[in-house]
């Protein structure tokens, strides 16, 4: 049998065109979906790309001026955003820590056989914030911490603890603000660990009991080694999430006192407000960037210890 | 003897666990229960006893003083919230099943991968960062103010789409390839055959992206041009915002905001959990 000529470029498009042509029905079906993907995704993200290149009172104009990377320089040099992007940093790693261990605790707890009987109650409670919209969450939040109105307050009086400076205070805006968070969103990574939980082999742990392990034993070697997949997932999930960390700040403190939670985010949500849009959409680059990094090398770091 | 004193430990045990776990949960709806407080009593009534656990008075009054919100009647924002959640739900559960069928039933077909490659990008970029250009380019198709405009930036989701993405992958061949030898075209394996097999998947996409799309507010008050197209949300971070604080129209506000999803979830609280963390297991 000769052999057959390697197929030309052109050849290899017809074919291509061929096979498209013979299933046009499924890029009819695709096609809705395409044009939302493309028009509300992938053109403003191309769009952010170009106006970060561009000086900003040109940037909406039909002829923007381009000024290379001038805005990355403006804003790396900007004390404000550094400090702005290590709070951040700073905040994502604390937050992640927090809510990956309450929510951990929490799944281990209800999934106990000893609380059978209230363990949908439980899982609805610590879920229903979820679920609830984050702006009526938190506007609740924020007048919870409230001095005069706030029953938080009230309540630490009433223990004979000292007051609560709750979101006025630079010392303690922080640690409210995580707690709120923790409130909306620690339930959806209970639900991830206990999906997990349930899906573990038990027989390890009978065979473990009759060989004499300890309880600690037990969870140290056989249950939190099955729950790998769980905080890798829940791990991704939450460094992303407090990355972005927004609404919270704009409902409960916008950015204060002394700036102690202006976020990136949040930081350049304000510039776009003020018009800056070249240098805020730099900014919208970089913490792109930066997601993507943690969250791949979150996932690398996970994958390359796994046990093969 | 041993047995008996064993037996007891373990009660008390059991006991203490269900204390924790029961004083935790209420704690976490404890806010809820203060929301609802908060529409009855008058300002002085919170400041002067805010723990209280049982409304003085069940003084509904609140509810004509904020018969309008930023000049814009009450009802409109409650009617924009139902029409812009219950339109993009509807669109986005349509076009993401369509869309991921073709993606998953074809892989191979030219440009198919691109999509899926575009879409993994799309939901990775920070989406509060996102909104900010979409504005630019609902702006240039002259979307801007309108409901149209918010509906189709609503429409898709990672979650959605991902259920849908696990749900294909996993129908049985034989079933496409049946259809295929009784001379069904793709239209009626689609329609006759995936669709009715589908049903449950589409129930928690729906209903995961109603209860999503309900608390929006940012690309929402980006694409808006004025109060009439908010939704209770938008609403509510408006007042939030508003100098001279109504604290009852605002807790009020917020009962409203909260009450239809978080009904909806009790409802259907099984099968919104499971397919929340199914959809980010497949993420």
């Amino acid at each position: 049998m000769p052999a057959l000529p390697a197929p030309t470029r052109l050849q290899s498009a017809v074919e291509a065109l061929n096979l498209a042509w013979r299933n046009r029905v499924f890029y009819l079906f695709v096609a809705p979906f395409a044009a939302l993907t493309i028009v509300f995704g992938l053109w403003p993200i191309a769009l952010s790309i170009q106006v970060s290149l561009t000086a900003s009172a040109s940037a909406l104009s039909p002829n923007p001026t381009y000024v290379g990377l001038a805005n990355y320089a403006t804003v790396l040099a900007d004390p404000i955003f550094i400090a702005s992007l290590w709070r951040t940093l700073w905040y994502a790693a604390l937050a992640v820590a927090a809510n990956l261990a309450f929510a951990l605790g929490v799944a281990i707890l209800i999934d106990s056989p000893r609380l059978r009987a209230g363990s949908m109650f439980f899982r609805l409670a610590i879920f229903l914030p979820v679920v609830t919209p984050d702006v009526a969450g938190y506007v609740v939040w924020r007048w919870l911490y409230d001095r005069s109105f706030g029953a938080i307050n009230a309540a630490a009086e009433q223990l004979g603890l000292p007051a609560f400076g709750g979101l006025s205070s630079v010392d303690t805006v922080t640690i409210a603000v995580l707690i709120a968070e923790l409130w909306h969103h620690a339930g959806f990574y209970m639900t991830i660990f206990l999906a997990n939980l349930a899906m573990r082999d038990r027989a390890l742990e009978e065979a473990a009991a009759i060989d004499g392990a300890t309880t600690w034993q037990k969870w140290r070697f056989i249950i939190l080694p099955q729950l790998r997949p769980a905080i890798v997932i829940n791990l991704v999930y939450a460094t992303v999430q407090f990355l972005k960390t927004f609404t919270v700040v704009v409902v409960m403190t916008k950015g204060g006192p002394a700036e102690r939670t202006n976020f990136v985010s949040y930081y350049a949500y304000q510039l776009f407000d003020q018009g800056r849009y070249g240098e805020a959409t730099a900014m919208a680059s970089l913490l792109f960037a930066i997601v993507i990094a943690l969250s791949l090398g979150a996932f690398k770091l996970s994958e390359g210890r796994a046990p093969k | 003897m041993i047995a008996q004193r064993r037996g007891f430990r373990s009660h008390a045990t059991t006991a203490v666990l269900y204390a924790f776990a029961t004083s935790l949960s209420l704690l976490f709806l404890y806010p809820y229960w203060w929301m609802c407080l908060g529409m009855f009593r008058n300002a002085r009534q919170v400041t002067g006893d805010p723990l209280r656990l049982w409304p003085e008075q069940f003084d509904f009054s609140i509810f004509a003083e904020i018969q309008r919100i930023g000049g814009v009647p009450f009802w409109q924002y409650v009617a924009n919230s139902f029409v812009i959640t219950g339109a993009s739900t509807l669109l986005g559960v349509v076009v993401t099943a369509a869309g991921a069928y073709a993606l998953t039933r074809k892989p191979e077909l030219p440009g198919f991968r691109w999509l899926r490659y575009g879409f993994l990008v799309t939901i990775m970029y920070p989406y509060m960062l996102l909104v900010i250009p979409v504005y630019i380019v609902v702006f240039k198709l002259g979307l801007l103010g309108s409901y149209a405009g918010i509906v189709l930036f609503l429409a898709l989701g990672p979650i959605q789409f991902f259920l849908f993405d696990q749900f294909f992958r996993t129908l049985p061949r034989e079933v496409i390839e049946a259809g295929i030898c009784d001379g069904a075209s793709e239209a009626q394996i689609l329609f006759k055959i995936i669709l009715p097999m589908a049903k449950p998947i589409l129930a928690t996409v729906a209903l995961i992206t109603f209860l999503i799309n309900w608390s929006q507010w940012f690309p929402i008050l980006v694409i808006s041009r004025s109060p009439d197209t908010f939704t209770l949300p938008v609403a509510l971070l408006a007042m939030n915002g508003e100098l001279g604080s109504n604290f009852r129209g605002i807790m009020a506000l917020a009962f409203v905001t909260t009450l239809p999803v978080a009904v909806l979830f009790v409802l259907a609280q099984r099968r919104v959990m499971e397919g929340m963390a199914a959809g980010a297991v497949k993420g």
